[in-house]
């Protein structure tokens, strides 16, 4: 049943695998980049692919947690939609840094690795939140994958929905104030939050509505959402194009106008032209991702060479081939012992829900669990006032909250499911999963220890710097990841991250003078963060004379 | 914004709530609404604030919000739950509406989230909501978007 989706997807993969070589070998030169923004075709496949991963879980955690009648293999299809689309996500920013060894800088493990990641950064946040996110959810998978015959894993299902619920919501609110904090005027929004989880949901139901038209199946509400939805996105559009001027037909046509087809009673009843006007939107929802992406280029066609389409169709194939071979896989836990799909009849829907005031209900089940969850958010935010005491690294409310949810969910989720899964594994799993917590205890150490603030025990002397060697180390450890090893910057890795630091120059130097550029690394000024409490005085003048050294070698 | 246009908001989003999830309810009229109300508080938000003004990018969000929160006290069957729903939604709005504006230099507007959020905590444990307590609430949301 599903050889002919797999064999699509593998030939979309192999066609799609020379341009993802390709990307890989000649870095960001290869596929389109906006020369303003310096992102391109893999943030905007990137984008789109986390809002379809969003979708699926979204869907299947409202629906349960709200006692929706859908059915358990519909829910799970659109959860394993989840976990494919997340992996297929996870590709692009790792291609679009184009030093893929180097994608741990992004990790916030402050001094511990030697470099600063910039906390105030939403990109750290949404690293860090999709991380926890790809956690939640492959747990929640499973744990509803193995609930059909395990009485007590059926009854977590529901309070780890509720706790899903919100998370999903944060992790594509915290994607869309990536764009929402920059000084890009295509990207102001301080509306962005809700749009980015109205198109994510749009767009992931289109998805969800195909992948069940595999299935041959149907679910009437998936559609009617769909369709309310894309009056929602055409607001969005019009307030858009009000504040901005900036307007689209090829997205609105395809966004707004084509589903408006499912008004006619011909087109409603016919499966393979639901499953056009879903493509159709999925279609203007990653256009819309582009332009937003590359806002100095409106047209598409112009920008696109063969690596960005061959970067698309590499998206697409390894999504098809990896979703349908897992389904193949997964049939019978997925199946179980249904024969139906879809919508459940209203009887069915009492049975399967017997719980009516579910605050309540699952409150007994949940309180631990949040308590745990919430005793962990709170040793975060305590860590995170600590360990930035100066006033020009502190980090405001705003920029500590965005982490707290996904941090008390992700705690939270494992005390739950602790307990009912230690009762179901066998002896290796244990292990397995004895070894994965100690881990995972032993990160969270690491994270803890790394942010110290207080110089380090073997920090550079004095008496070393009669040579410019320690300098040079200093140099490399607090300064190259911004201003680059050799003082000429990593142009498009630093403005994902702050605004471009000043070039190194003889002259620049001269004019701003050897006190004033220790009081610039001490005390910091602008974007650049203080280091006064990681450098002596003596470290600040050393770094100077390197910065002199670098300046007159390099130019 | 000025006081004025303040509870002009603020009784378009009362105004527009008599309607939403009435029965019969569907999903199409419940969207239906929900886009036209969009689109309604968008055009309003348009003409009556200074473009410069950067909290007019969610003005027509917090509208809908609020809108919505007094429209749920109409729905009989699990009120508390879509009580909570709808004032988190607000905070949310809020929240990170003010996120996104505080790396632009404005302020957060921390007493409006701080008293949004009490109230929905609060919220999460009423068994029985009454009518005297909806009408309570309904003052309590007015309040917040009047004074704070």
């Amino acid at each position: 049943m599903y050889r002919i989706p797999i064999c699509i997807g593998m030939v979309l993969l192999l066609l799609g695998a020379a341009a993802f070589g390709v990307s890989l070998w000649d870095g960001p030169a290869a596929w389109h980049t906006d020369m303003r923004t310096l992102w391109g075709t893999p943030i905007a496949l990137f984008v789109l692919w986390i809002g379809l991963a969003h979708a699926g879980t979204l869907i299947s955690a409202i629906f349960l947690a709200l006692g929706f009648p859908l059915d358990r293999r519909t829910s799970m299809i659109a959860e394993l939609s989840t976990l494919c689309s997340l992996v297929v996500a996870a590709m692009f920013p790792l291609l679009h840094l184009g030093i893929i060894e180097n994608f741990y800088m992004v990790v916030p493990f402050l001094d511990a690795r030697g470099n600063f990641a910039n906390m105030r950064s939403p990109l750290v946040w949404d690293c860090c939140s999709i991380a926890v996110y790809a956690i939640a959810s492959s747990i929640f998978f499973v744990t509803h994958l193995l609930s059909e015959k395990r009485e007590s894993l059926k009854k977590m299902v529901r309070p780890m929905s509720w706790l899903l619920f919100p998370l999903v919501l944060w992790v594509h609110t915290v994607v869309s104030l990536d764009f929402a904090v920059t000084f890009v005027p295509e990207w102001r929004g301080a509306f962005f939050p809700l749009y980015f989880i109205c198109g994510a949901i749009y767009s992931g139901l289109a998805l969800v509505i195909i992948l069940l038209m595999a299935e041959h199946c149907r679910v009437r509400l998936l559609e009617k959402l769909m369709l309310a939805l894309s009056w929602v996105m055409a607001a969005f559009w019009l307030w858009e194009f009000m504040l901005k001027g900036t307007f689209s037909f090829e997205v609105v046509f395809l966004g707004a106008i084509v589903p408006q087809l499912l008004w006619l009673r011909p087109i409603r009843d016919n499966s393979f032209v639901i499953m056009l006007v879903a493509v159709s939107a999925i279609l203007s929802l990653g256009l819309e991702r582009y332009v937003l992406v590359t806002p100095s280029e409106y047209n598409v066609a112009n920008a696109f060479g063969w690596v960005d389409m061959g970067l698309v169709v590499f998206s697409l194939g390894l999504f098809v081939t990896l979703f349908f071979m897992l389904r193949v896989r997964l049939r019978k836990p997925l199946e179980g012992d249904d024969v139906v799909m879809g919508e459940l009849s209203v009887q069915d829907e009492e049975s399967a829900s017997p719980v009516k005031g579910e605050l309540s209900n699952n409150f007994h089940l949940l309180r631990l669990p949040l308590l745990v969850g919430f005793l962990a958010m709170l040793l975060y935010v305590l860590w995170a006032v600590s360990v930035f005491p100066d006033p020009m690294t502190s980090l405001s409310v705003a920029n500590i909250v965005p982490l707290c949810l996904p941090l008390l969910v992700l705690v939270a989720m494992v005390v739950l499911c602790a307990r009912p899964f230690w009762l179901v594994l066998n002896r290796r799993t244990k292990y397995a999963f004895v070894a994965l917590m100690g881990v995972a205890g032993v990160l969270a150490g690491m994270f803890w220890a790394g942010g110290s603030s207080v110089a380090a025990p073997g920090a550079v002397s004095v008496q070393e710097l009669a040579t410019f060697k320690p300098a040079e180390k200093v140099w490399e450890a607090r300064c190259a990841s911004c201003h680059g090893k050799d003082g000429l910057f990593n142009e498009k890795f630093v403005r994902e991250f702050y605004p471009v630091p000043q070039k190194l120059s003889l002259e620049r130097l001269d004019s701003l003078g050897t006190d004033s550029l220790v009081s610039v690394i001490m005390h910091g000024r602008i974007n650049m963060n203080a280091y006064g409490d990681r450098l002596t005085e003596e470290d600040a003048r050393g770094l100077v004379l390197y910065m002199r050294l670098l300046a007159g070698e390099g130019r | 914004m000025d006081a004025v246009l303040n509870s002009l908001c603020c009784l378009m989003a009362l105004g527009s709530s008599m309607f939403l999830w009435r029965p019969p309810r569907s999903v199409f009229k419940e969207g239906a609404l929900i886009s036209l109300y969009l689109v309604l508080f968008m055009a309003f938000s348009f003409l009556t604030m200074e473009g410069s003004d950067a909290t007019l990018e969610y003005l027509p969000l917090r509208m809908l919000a609020l809108c919505i929160c007094f429209s749920v006290t109409s729905i009989q069957n699990h009120k508390t739950r879509y009580l909570v729903m709808a004032q988190v939604l607000w905070l949310w709005v809020e929240f990170f509406g003010g996120v996104s504006l505080v790396y632009r230099g404005l302020d957060m507007p921390w007493t409006r989230v701080v008293a949004i959020g009490s109230c929905a905590a609060g919220s999460v444990f009423m068994t029985r909501i009454s009518r005297e307590m909806e009408f309570i609430l309904m003052v309590y949301w007015i309040a917040i978007w009047m004074f704070f």
